[in-house]
């Protein structure tokens, strides 16, 4: 085999935290090398994940608004509609969106190679090609950004026809008559409101007693009562004894209380695992740990200091904003340059219908570390904009410390939620006090005036506080 | 004779190129294609039903049992699949209702598709040998079909008719150039008209596959894959089921024609490149030859 071709960094993987590092470490003048072993750049977020099941989101976003003008529109989409048919954009979508990230990597001057990269040794990677010809790069920084796949479960046999998983369930061809979701996570929750709302009977079942347990419990109230006015179920408490496809042509999901239930389809959404197969992890001093995730100190290096993990590749939050800013910030350290503050504050974003979004503190974290707090409520039905659009399902909560004066934390659900709540976001960020969202005027009408009526639920509270005399 | 790419059961001489007669026939069969009048054969009712149905509301399991009570022969070749091993029963099953009602739409769609082919669909006086091995190679596309697109995480059910249809082509043009033979008094059992007509329908087969699969009324997934499976760059949108289904005719000739068993595994094909899968991985998939056997023999019996 030739010498290795040496590089300054090479990044593996073109996810976003792959695509950010590389472009970080090239701006700063380095010679970048970017590994990826699928077809185009953009990794799982834009081929099977993020992209490809918010284009699908839009649909059943868009039936949900035709409902809620149910006396003029009837929108209905059942059970063996194409999914083709749903999903007409995505094509578009995905290739504006590789095309655009392949364009900048080639404009900064990256070098994106075509293959699976393994480690020979701590400094080498060999890069093998679809067509098995390998070749050799040495570097004196890596960034690990391999992402992560679908994690299954031994005893659940998975077979992408009948049990899929959330890299195959948008291969359907048509809308199933039933759908049985294991699991009660982000990805379970997104497709589950997507799938009822597009007409498939919908059973959300996991051990858990309520979906989405890192979110305020009362937005995800509001989650599961829209789910199940669209027809969908939760079934919380439930341990999976068995998952079984009958060899014909349905799938029985056997409770680990006994009950059973027979769907056409089962996805399989019971989180995800670090890829790092074929890694060669050994050969760079590394290890997996228990948890199958690369362990790394707060600047996202590894335990071998010139090798850095990012994204999924390193455990949650498993976003792909998080992803972006953890690549861009590593090679910041890595390189000696400034990264800028930390980012405190990351919101969360989940895309169901109705959407969720969060940064901050939680009602349930302050209640649990004993910070005193004052909570400050607007229903979309209380602004104008709700009321004309006929959002009933939204709802702002607004966290302030105990004097009912500082913002801790911002709480959405319902239609603009993961937009809305940068609008609280940068009010923290600012230090702004609850009282900004008074003093200020936002456009009427909008879903932002639940900002107003939010804080000044909290200023009627404060209020009521016993005043105390200073001694 | 050869029919192309696709292998055939046996080897024979090809045809003479200054032969004029072969000339004139390969000119009227590319004019029939040309000018759309390549006679589609009828499928049996059901079988276009359950092509086209499953996006149809008003089709449910008592009509399309109905249906195939209306075709002795398909009913008792259904009810004999659907009690093979391959679909794994857990009781015996002795109805059409019941056969339609436990295994679903889409697997009765396999098996109705599958036994009308084998019911005569396509019947060439002469031929009867390679339409045997063309049956049993697409079934075994079919089946390989599956098994890449589980791995590309593609549709499974799309892929198999993609496998199953992909040279349907050639039976069509095979009935038509023996036809036109016999009016031209040309000798069809002659061996270098033999070898002409099967050189004629592989090298034919996409386009007639085009016009057989547009009067079908085939998803365009599976109409891409039979017309560009032998070049799947030219499929657009559908260039990856186009890919799996090239890829998996290789692997199911590889596995299915013993005198292709000598012969190195094609993992070298273009195929797998386009469909970005790694060598390990197409190792993988050549590993399913057994489970295909048994597929193919199950539905040949």
């Amino acid at each position: 085999m030739a010498a290795p071709e040496r590089f300054d960094v090479i990044v593996i993987g073109s996810g976003p935290a792959g695509q950010k590092a590389a472009i970080q470490a090239v701006k700063a003048g380095r010679r970048v090398a970017l590994v990826e072993r699928e077809s185009g750049v953009g990794g799982e977020c834009v081929r099977r994940g993020t992209i490809p099941s918010k284009t699908l989101r839009e649909s059943a976003a868009a039936i949900a608004r035709l409902r809620r003008g149910a006396d003029i529109f009837d929108a209905k989409v059942g059970a063996g509609t194409e999914l083709t048919r749903l999903l007409t954009r995505l094509d578009r979508v995905v290739n504006a969106h590789v095309s655009y990230m392949t364009d900048q990597m080639e404009r900064n001057g990256v070098a994106v190679m075509k293959g699976r990269a393994r480690f020979a040794s701590p400094h080498v990677i060999e890069v093998e090609d679809v067509r098995g010809q390998v070749r050799s790069l040495v570097a004196d920084l890596i960034a690990v950004a391999t992402g992560s796949r679908p994690r299954t479960p031994p005893e659940i046999p998975v077979d992408h026809e009948f049990i899929l998983d959330s890299d195959s369930i948008l291969s359907l061809t048509y809308l199933p008559e039933s759908l049985a979701i294991l699991g009660a996570g982000v990805i379970a929750c997104e497709y589950a409101s997507i799938f009822a709302l597009l007409g498939v009977q919908v059973t959300l079942i996991d051990k858990a007693e309520r979906p989405l347990r890192f979110i305020d419990a009362e937005l995800v109230e509001r989650f599961v009562g829209s789910l199940t006015k669209n027809g969908g179920r939760f079934l919380g408490g439930h341990g999976i004894k068995e998952v079984a496809f009958d060899g014909v042509s349905r799938v029985t999901t056997r409770l680990a209380n006994g009950e059973t239930l027979s769907t056409e389809k089962v996805l399989v959404a019971l989180g995800r695992e670090a890829a790092v197969d074929g890694l060669n992890l050994e050969a760079a001093g590394l290890a997996p740990n228990a948890r199958g995730i690369i362990d790394v100190d707060e600047h996202c290096r590894t335990v071998v200091p010139h090798i850095y993990a990012v994204g999924d590749v390193m455990g949650p939050p498993s976003l792909a904003s998080a992803a972006m800013e953890q690549g861009r910030r590593a090679m910041c350290h890595a390189l000696g340059l400034p990264p800028g503050a930390p980012a405190e504050m990351i919101p969360s974003g989940i895309y169901t219908v109705p959407e969720i979004s969060s940064v901050g503190l939680s009602s349930e974290e302050a209640k649990r570390r004993g910070i005193p707090i004052i909570e400050g409520r607007a229903r979309f039905d209380q602004v104008a904009r709700g009321q004309i659009s006929g959002i009933d399902d939204g709802l702002l909560k607004l966290i302030a410390d105990a004097r009912g004066r500082k913002l801790l934390g911002i709480h959405i659900v319902g239609d603009g939620a993961t937009e809305l709540v940068h609008v609280g976001q940068m009010a923290m960020f600012a230090g702004a006090d609850i009282d900004v969202f008074i003093e200020n005027i936002f456009n009427f009408p909008t879903l932002a005036e639940a900002y107003r009526v939010a804080a000044l639920d909290v200023t009627e509270k404060r209020a009521a506080l016993p005043v105390i005399q200073a001694a | 004779m050869s029919v192309g790419t696709s292998a055939a059961p046996a080897k024979s001489e090809s045809a003479s190129p200054s032969d004029s007669g072969l000339a004139v026939l390969t000119n009227a069969v590319e004019q029939l294609i040309v000018a759309g009048k390549l006679p589609v054969p009828l499928l049996p009712q059901v079988a276009t039903q359950l092509l086209q149905a499953t996006n149809d509301e008003s089709t449910d399991a008592g009509r399309v049992a109905a249906l195939i009570h209306r075709d002795p022969a398909l009913a008792g070749q259904v009810l004999r699949i659907a009690n093979s091993p391959s679909y794994q029963p857990r009781m015996p099953i002795v109805s059409l209702q019941q056969a339609v009602a436990r295994l679903g739409l889409s697997v009765m769609r396999e098996i109705a598709v599958s036994a009308s082919f084998q019911n005569g669909v396509f019947k060439v006086p002469g031929f009867e040998k390679e339409l045997a091995w063309m049956w049993r190679h697409a079934l075994g596309t079919a089946a390989f079909a599956k098994e890449v697109a589980r791995l590309r995480r593609l549709n499974v059910e799309n892929a198999f008719l993609c496998g199953l249809l992909h040279r349907v082509g050639e039976p069509v043009l095979l009935q038509v150039a023996v036809n036109d033979a016999k009016r031209s008094g040309l000798v069809a059992a002659s061996p270098a008209l033999r070898g002409a007509i099967l050189d004629l329908a592989a090298r034919l087969a996409g386009r007639a596959g085009e016009s057989i699969g547009t009067a079908w009324k085939l998803p365009p997934p599976v109409l891409a894959a039979m017309v560009h499976h032998a070049a799947p760059e030219a499929a657009g949108p559908h260039v990856q089921e186009a890919a799996l289904t090239s890829v998996a005719a290789a692997l199911a000739r590889h596995t299915l024609d013993e005198s292709a068993a000598a012969e190195p595994p094609p993992l070298d094909h273009p195929g797998f490149a386009l469909l970005n899968l790694y060598p390990n991985e197409a190792m993988g998939l050549l590993a399913r030859a057994d489970s295909v056997r048994r597929l193919v023999e199950s539905l040949t019996g």
